[in-house]
């Protein structure tokens, strides 16, 4: 509970040293505050696998709105099973798959959710016709597979997702549970996937890299 | 767990109350004059009879009055109840030994000094081994291939069975306990000038148990297994004796892998062992040995329908011709040496090849003492091998006596074990989730079949990665020890013990398959290391009564794990909803499967008079990890542990005349029980049993 307790205080605690600098740097125009928001239960399912072939409509999330969207262009991220694909690169060409409109990029840092602050411009990647910028596969991305006897699939904890989404601001996710209602007890076997919940912090100001 | 702790506590004060009572009125007819008992004498340790209170290194033994007393049936009943050893289920369903925190496949168990087979994912089946025939049990801590080659990474295991004595005699035992098991023993021995014959019968069957009642299947299914073996020894001089022994092993279980999936699996195991000594003179003794075993398993599933859905087998042989020589210069030192062959083959399901191993090997022992205090082995052992590196394992162990009561044993050897066929050759797919595992050396070929399949959609390790051959995992042994003998009814020892294991063989994704599942293989990784702690005691305070105790305190640890924990790498969340945090260095557990404490307490108590002894025996293992539950793929503290278990047996044994004894006893008093982690503990057992011998 300390522990807990003490990051948000340590949220708080940046994001005052972030607003304050901000100040301090930009008197004349204001920034926009930093976002801070939780998605819970972001339905993104998927038709195939298990040897068949993957279909299904991706889920797409757009950052500035905070909301899913259908829209073409629109969107920074979308997901479909436990795949996310970024509105930038090129389609791996998957059914179903949106072609990319924009030049959004990402990359997966270590860390937590506090000690992120800077973004590396450098560590951008999209996604392309050989595989998506956010890696398949059990600790290859965002999570690990337990495999038997539980089957559960967990978000690897010290892993944020790191944006650029398509109009040029940035943003950073750690995703918390791939199930129906974020279970603290997750059971593979009974709860309903895939129902992304995750917290992310958008900076709102294009061209601003810290959070 | 509290409440089974405080159980362990209570029942072992009213046990030592009750004793104490007995024991006053005891003392008023007391005049039993103390006999010391004789010194144990240990064969695994050196090849040569030794004393165990003189030997340098880590071993105990096993004897066969704490085998009658706690009326085990199988080798892994008692193996649990030693200091730092600990019988851990594997998923195939056997269940090997952890020893000193190292794997159950890290531990060479012998049987009269020779090797069993039959490791066909990894872990010796020891439930296999009956009792029955055993005479006594030797365990060797540390690294001992300078003697045994392969797989006697951790320590050795050997398991001495009766030989022809004296006379016309025999035995029969049967025990009938919970879950409907039953157990039967014969022998008969017969030894008269120059020949003798024992033979040895014993049947083990039981309806199995069942922990989970919710879903369809057992936990353990019904199984019936028969163990015959026959032994003739010959002597055609005082100085030559030859001895031949037979062995025959089969087990027959039902196989239920689903409501619609049914069948059967088989068993068979044989072993022939032929052994000729011949002694020239005081100096000079060899030994001719050739050794033969077999083990053989099938495996079939039927759907209901009656059409056939699967077929597994499994055929391993081996053949060892050695030739031993032992050499006496002195009283006080001795030279052993010997060469031989290994000769192995298997036959299996899911293989690339039909794989042949062949390696020669000798080794070269001194054991001497240097002076009335110092006694110094140095051993070497040189395996050569067909198919992987060849292997140069030393050891050296030396003991200090200051004095009567006080001592020091050290030892440092080296150990390995081979890559085993499967790591080498496997070829298997999933038939219904799809992933596929293959061999170190069978990637080369399999990867460009499955290319051309279209199944790989994306090649993550290079096929050149497998060019150079699959390394033995290997290990260094350190242990450094001391007795302290109070006096003759008191006696300590602390062990120390590090094992350092190199190149150990893991699995990892060498490629992702196009219908979403990967391609596994395996590669030499890891640097683990175990290290810890080990106290025994032994106290008698009277000749009636005895008492031992062991401890071991183990921090067994991957070497690149706690660098990524102290780096500031890994990260955890407390709950699904909390956002991840740093670990620190001390929050890493460990390796999964090994628990910070184990302990046990054992009181053995004859009342001489009404020809009784009972006993009471507990064990305790502290909390473990069985795998990563917050995603970090590390055993942390924050994951879900097992919690730790105490286990309490008792048994009561009278004699009646002279030749029949009953036995009564409850294995698990307390019914102790965790249906989702543990499997191979199934509650409560009540027996009895009832023995006859003439």
């Amino acid at each position: 509970m300390n522990t807990l307790k003490s990051i948000k205080f340590l949220t708080i605690f940046a994001l005052f040293i972030g607003f304050t600098s901000c100040d301090d740097d930009d008197d004349t125009t204001p920034l926009l505050a930093v976002e801070t928001e939780l998605v819970s239960n972001l339905h993104a399912p998927q038709s195939g696998g298990q040897g068949q072939p993957i279909s299904g409509v991706f889920s797409k999330f757009d950052f500035s709105t905070g909301t899913t969207t259908t829209s073409d262009t629109d969107w920074d991220i979308a997901f479909r099973g436990t795949s996310i694909i970024i509105n930038g690169g090129v389609s791996l060409g998957t059914i179903d798959e949106p072609s990319r409109t924009s030049e959004a990029a990402v990359y997966i840092s270590s860390g937590t959710m506090t000690s992120i602050t800077d973004v590396d411009s450098s560590l951008f990647i999209q996604d392309s016709n050989s595989g998506y910028a956010i890696t398949t596969g059990s600790g290859n991305g965002w999570y690990t597979y337990a495999g038997p006897p539980t089957h559960l699939i967990t978000p690897t904890p010290g892993k944020i997702l790191v944006f650029k989404t398509r109009d040029g601001k940035h943003a950073k996710v750690e995703i918390l549970s791939y199930y129906q209602n974020a279970p603290v007890n997750p059971d593979a076997f009974v709860d309903a996937t895939p129902y992304f919940t995750f917290n992310y912090v958008y900076q709102p100001n294009a061209g601003v890299t810290t959070f | 767990m509290n409440l089974n702790n405080k159980y362990f506590a209570i029942f072992f004060l009213l046990f030592f109350t009750s004793i104490s009572f007995s024991q006053q009125t005891k003392e008023i007819t007391s005049d039993s004059t103390k006999i010391e008992s004789l010194d144990e004498v240990i064969i695994t340790a050196t090849r040569t009879l030794r004393q165990l209170s003189s030997l340098p290194l880590p071993a105990i033994i096993i004897s066969k009055s704490d085998l009658n007393n706690s009326n085990s049936v199988r080798l892994n009943d008692i193996l649990n109840e030693q200091t730092g050893l600990i019988s851990v289920p594997d998923f195939g369903g056997g269940e090997g030994i952890q020893l000193q925190g190292l794997d159950s496949q890290y531990t060479l168990i012998l049987v009269d000094g020779l090797p069993l087979v039959g490791r066909s994912a990894g872990t010796l089946d020891i439930s296999r081994i009956t009792i029955g025939n055993i005479k006594q049990i030797e365990v060797v801590k540390g690294a001992s291939s300078s003697l045994y080659g392969s797989e006697a990474l951790g320590g050795v295991i050997n398991i001495i069975t009766e030989t022809p004595k004296s006379g016309f005699n025999g035995n029969a035992n049967y025990r009938i306990g919970s879950f409907n098991t039953n157990d039967l023993s014969k022998t008969l021995n017969y030894k008269k000038k120059k020949l003798g014959i024992t033979t040895f019968f014993n049947r083990y069957s039981s309806d199995g148990y069942d922990l989970n009642k919710d879903d369809d299947l057992q936990t353990v299914d019904p199984f019936r297994n028969y163990t015959l073996n026959a032994k003739v020894t010959y002597d055609f001089s005082d100085k030559t004796t030859l001895f031949v022994s037979g062995k025959y092993y089969t087990q027959n279980q039902d196989y239920i892998a689903s409501l619609t999936l049914k069948g059967e699996s088989d068993l068979n195991e044989w072993n022939t062992h032929v052994k000729l000594s011949h002694t020239y003179s005081k100096k000079w003794s060899s030994y001719f040995e050739f050794y033969t075993t077999r083990y053989k398993t099938k495996d079939y599933l039927d759907t209901n329908d009656g059409t056939r859905f699967s077929d597994s087998y499994y055929n391993q042989l081996l053949i060892r011709p050695e030739i031993r020589a032992t050499y006496n210069p002195t009283e006080k030192s001795a030279f052993i040496g010997g060469i031989g062959f290994n000769h192995e083959t298997l036959n299996r399901t899911y293989f690339i090849i039909q794989p042949e191993f062949n390696s020669p090997y000798a080794y070269l022992q001194y054991d001497g003492k240097l002076n009335e205090k110092l006694n110094l082995i140095l051993g070497a052992r040189f395996d050569s091998h067909n198919k992987y590196k060849s292997q140069f394992s030393p050891k050296a162990a030396a003991r200090y006596e200051f004095n009567d009561k006080l001592s020091i044993k050290g030892s440092v050897g080296y150990g390995f074990k081979a890559p085993d066929f499967r790591q080498l050759y496997f070829d298997f797919t999933n038939a219904t989730v799809g992933y596929t595992v293959l061999g170190y050396n069978a990637v080369a070929t399999a990867i460009p079949k499955l290319e051309a399949q279209g199944e790989i959609a994306n090649l993550i390790v290079p096929i050149s990665e497998f060019e150079n051959e699959l390394n033995s995992e290997n290990s260094i042994s350190m242990n450094l020890g001391t007795d302290y003998k109070l006096s003759s009814e008191l006696k300590f020892g602390i062990n120390l013990f590090r094992n350092n294991i190199d190149d150990l063989i893991d699995t990892r994704i060498i490629a992702n398959k196009t219908n979403g599942q990967n391609v596994f293989s395996y590669y030499n990784v890891n640097k683990v290391y175990t290290q810890g702690l080990e106290f025994n005691t032994t106290w008698k305070p009277i000749s009636q009564l005895k008492i031992t105790g062991g401890y071991q305190l183990l921090f067994a640890k991957d070497k690149a794990a706690e660098k990524e924990f102290k780096n500031g790498e890994v990260f955890a969340r407390e709950s699904t909803t909390s956002p991840a945090f740093q670990l620190k260095k001390e929050d890493y557990f460990g390796l999964y499967n090994r628990s910070r404490h184990m302990a046990n307490l054992k009181v053995f108590y004859s009342i001489p008079k009404l020809k009784l002894n009972t006993n009471i025996r507990g064990t305790y293992r502290s909390k473990y990890g069985l795998f990563d539950s917050n995603g970090n793929t590390y055993l942390d503290r924050y994951d879900d542990f097992v919690d730790g278990y105490t286990i309490i047996d008792i048994a009561v044994n009278k004699t009646f005349y002279k030749n029949f004894e009953l036995g009564l006893g409850i294995d698990n008093l307390f019914n102790f029980k965790d249906t989702q982690n543990i499997s191979n503990i199934a509650g409560q057992i009540i027996y009895s049993k009832i023995n006859i011998h003439f």
